[in-house]
């Protein structure tokens, strides 16, 4: 595969990724609305879907892209802290999905408080994720 | 030869053009996503709440990212030396965003005003309009994701 094919997969699924977490988000504005929580929360498992899909995207042809150019190594300070990055956001990830699931099975009328902190967090995560990917810190 | 490492000055407009880009397709997804489920709903009072939801999103988060993206464009362009560039992919990036930002602007004043029309009689026809110009503006936003990373000549 080319490079700029790589290239397109890895930042389409990235957007993938973060129109999961914009979801996330869309959800948890919406709950604290009682009116809005119950069809807020009918999108936790599109956002669910596109989280999961996006997210292994994302890895699997960036790290085949960092194979793939000669100018990068999957050693670089850079490419290394993405990866933790993304361990750590797939990490809140799957537990931001069972909070909106145990929201759904309790009828939607709240969510936990932690949820909520995974959230905010998981938007810094990506938003970092973002700086590393730009900035490519180290990189020469 | 494809550039893989920018000069430092290009980043925060680049930065900038990419999160806000990334913000504007995240809602429009949203908004899509939204306003199809409240168009197959049966009941008409979670239609009109999912209508209202989708033309709010449309105004609070598409609207403002929309902004980000194209200043941030300008931005990224200039620094790059890029302004009067005849490139086929700063092209379809214009074409998408200039088109795409009218259409933009249609969804979110039709969104809003069909929301305030329907109350609780279901999805309006204004509203109907504005989830096909949101599906429309998803796909036109992944062929200028393909324009911006593949950069055709």
């Amino acid at each position: 595969m080319s490079y700029t094919t790589l290239l397109f997969l890895h930042v389409l699924s990235a957007f993938v990724m973060v129109t999961a977490v914009g979801m996330y988000v869309a959800i948890a504005v919406a709950v604290r609305g009682e009116r809005h929580a119950a069809p807020a929360l009918a999108l936790a498992p599109v956002a669910g879907l596109l989280w999961a899909v996006g997210g292994l995207a994302v890895i699997v042809f960036g790290i085949w892209l960092a194979l793939h150019v000669g100018q990068y190594s999957l050693t670089d300070g850079w490419i290394i802290a993405a990866i933790v990055l993304w361990v750590i956001g797939s990490g809140l990830g799957g537990r931001i999905s069972a909070g909106y699931r145990r929201a759904r099975a309790d009828g939607g009328m709240s969510l936990d408080s932690a949820t909520l902190t995974l959230t905010l967090l998981l938007v810094l995560t990506v938003v970092v994720i973002l700086i590393d990917m730009i900035y490519k810190p180290g990189a020469s | 030869m494809t550039l893989m490492i920018r000069p430092d000055s290009w980043n925060l407009p680049v930065l900038l053009h990419v999160a806000g880009a990334m913000a504007l397709v995240a809602s429009i997804t949203v908004v899509s996503v939204v306003l199809v489920q409240g168009w197959r709903a049966d009941d008409p009072g979670t239609a009109a709440t999912l209508q209202r939801y989708g033309a709010r999103t449309l105004l609070f988060a598409a609207l403002p990212s929309y902004f980000v993206m194209r200043g941030a464009a300008e931005w990224a362009l200039s620094r790059e030396n890029l302004t009067n560039s005849k490139a086929n992919w700063i092209g379809i990036g214009f074409a998408v965003a200039d088109f795409g930002g009218l259409l933009l602007l249609i969804a979110v004043i039709i969104a809003n005003i069909g929301s305030r029309r329907s109350r609780e009689g279901g999805m309006s026809a204004l509203t109907k309009a504005a989830t096909a110009i949101s599906v429309l503006l998803v796909i036109a936003y992944i062929v200028a994701i393909w324009a911006m990373t593949s950069k055709p000549s």
